[in-house]
């Protein structure tokens, strides 16, 4: 195990991409607080941790809510005494045309992608710098990089979050704590399922160059190496996980 | 059975911690270098602690010599997992018009032309074994760029390319391609060029507050080989404790 006694929070832990990472996290050690709009969903992985032989504990928590994050930071700390792994997972994903898009649509996308990832970073800061470690892991996307028709604000969001922890990481770097983002590709999950048929899904993910479908469990590993003692050295960058669909 | 990892410039710096590092993960690791004292040094140290090694020399420039080392080793072991092309280094620094071409050809072969090289004779290889992880070595100058260093940077960008159009090549047949771009790293051969104290100085904007120690690097190589980094392909891993952030 390579995160035995360490204390994650997990943004948009309750499903996806969001619950592989808790769990696999978990598998590693660590004792995970799994924080989602959805309570039962999140409670849910929160047993599943318990059954792996650690700790989950499952919060309520719309990310782009600060006294909602300030809650989640309260209820951490009281449970587990501290945090050195934040992974800002939580968001949205919207379609329409950028001419159609309603403000409200835009501000809902900006504020809880982009906006989380500040709230639940601030939220979490003070505690790592006092301990002169920290990591931090935000979930972007591969469309952050070669866009998506229909998906600007998603999109605008994501690249955003990038140019969030490259800043964050020089920020904070000199009090031991790393930032770094994972770029998935299109995954195997729920959120595109909303705007696409199975059949359209399923092609689109299996065509890039290595021919795979990513499941959530395939980011699981990189998130666990930049988390562990084998990445210290590594922040401000961008681990793209996309089958060699794009290459940056 | 042990995965075979094939390391050049492995007897030094950010090569010999590569060496150790594979063979902590339980790898049979070959250690090819120009300086076949260094790599047989270091294959005793990997011996001692454990591991399985053995030492080989080696000079990237030079296809015959490569299609030597690489036609034996698949005789004896029977495959290669892992090739680590690390052999390289900038060798001088001075402006582009004092660069004569026999040294611009220097730099620009140990680094571009030994990567090429090595990979066109291990890939057929990796190829009919339908697996394989190929680790080239760049620079964040390779991104950046580096007055005093035109031979050095354009080769390194030159893998970070050479690196993506491997990878498209090869993800057919399951093999993985990616580079890792080391920042400041505290080898014996920069060490010797400048005072620790100047060092720190150069370096003090480093986010981490440090420059980096060959093992920061060997660890981002060694998750290259895993079945963690089974998905990522064509990347550029940047392991410099923030310096640069592309």
């Amino acid at each position: 195990m390579r995160l035995p006694g360490k204390v994650a929070v997990v943004t948009g832990g309750a499903q996806g991409i969001g619950r592989a990472i808790a769990l696999g996290l978990g598998r590693e050690g660590a004792k995970v607080v799994v924080a989602d709009l959805q309570l039962d969903k999140a409670k849910s992985v929160a047993d599943e941790l318990s059954a792996l032989g650690t700790e989950g504990l499952a919060v309520e928590v719309n990310v782009a809510n600060e006294s909602a994050v300030k809650r989640l930071a309260g209820q951490t700390f009281s449970r587990f005494g501290r945090v050195d792994i934040l992974v800002n997972d939580a968001g949205i994903y919207l379609k329409a045309l950028v001419v159609d898009i309603t403000e409200e649509n835009w501000d809902r996308t900006i504020n809880i992608n982009l906006g989380g990832n500040f709230l639940c970073s601030r939220a979490f800061i003070p505690s790592m710098r006092e301990q002169k470690s920290g990591r931090i892991i935000s979930i972007a996307s591969g469309i952050a990089h070669y866009g998506a028709k229909e998906f600007a604000p998603y999109a605008a969001s994501k690249a955003a979050i990038i140019g969030f922890v490259k800043s964050l990481a020089r920020e904070v770097g000199p009090d031991g704590i790393t930032v770094n983002a994972i770029c998935p590709g299109a995954a195997n999950t729920a959120m595109p399922r909303t705007h696409r048929s199975e059949e359209e899904l399923m092609q689109r993910l299996r065509s890039n160059p290595l021919g795979h479908v990513l499941e959530p469990e395939d980011f699981v590993g990189p998130v666990v190496f930049l988390a562990s003692d084998a990445a210290s050295y590594i922040t401000g960058q961008s681990i793209n996980v996309n089958c060699g669909s794009y290459m940056i | 059975m042990n995965q075979v990892a094939l390391i050049t410039g492995g007897g030094n710096g950010i090569g010999r911690s590569v060496a150790h590092r594979m063979a902590a993960g339980g790898m049979a690791v070959i250690v090819a270098d120009y300086d076949h004292a260094a790599a047989e040094k270091v294959g005793g140290e990997v011996k001692s602690a454990g591991g399985k090694a053995e030492a080989l020399a080696i000079d990237v420039t030079v296809a015959r010599e490569i299609k030597a080392v690489v036609t034996d080793v698949t005789k004896r072991y029977g495959r290669i997992d892992v090739l680590a092309n690390i052999a390289g280094g900038s060798f001088y620094t001075k402006r582009i018009e004092e660069f004569t071409w026999a040294e611009w050809k220097e730099v620009v072969d140990v680094n571009l032309k030994g990567t090429f090289l090595m990979c066109r004779e291990v890939a057929p290889i990796m190829r009919k074994q339908k697996s394989g992880r190929i680790l080239n070595t760049a620079s964040n100058y390779g991104v950046t760029g580096s007055a005093l260093r035109t031979p050095y940077a354009a080769s390194k960008a030159g893998i970070i390319a050479f690196t993506k159009t491997l990878a498209q090549e090869l993800a057919p047949d399951g093999i993985l391609v990616n580079t890792v771009a080391p920042g400041p790293t505290d080898t014996p051969r920069v060490m010797g060029k400048e005072s620790p104290e100047a060092r720190r100085q150069r370096w003090s904007d480093i986010p981490l507050g440090r420059t980096g120690k060959p093992e920061d690097i060997a660890e981002a190589f060694y998750f290259l080989t895993t079945p963690e980094s089974a998905w990522i392909t064509g990347q550029t891993f940047h392991v410099n404790g923030g310096l640069v952030t592309p």
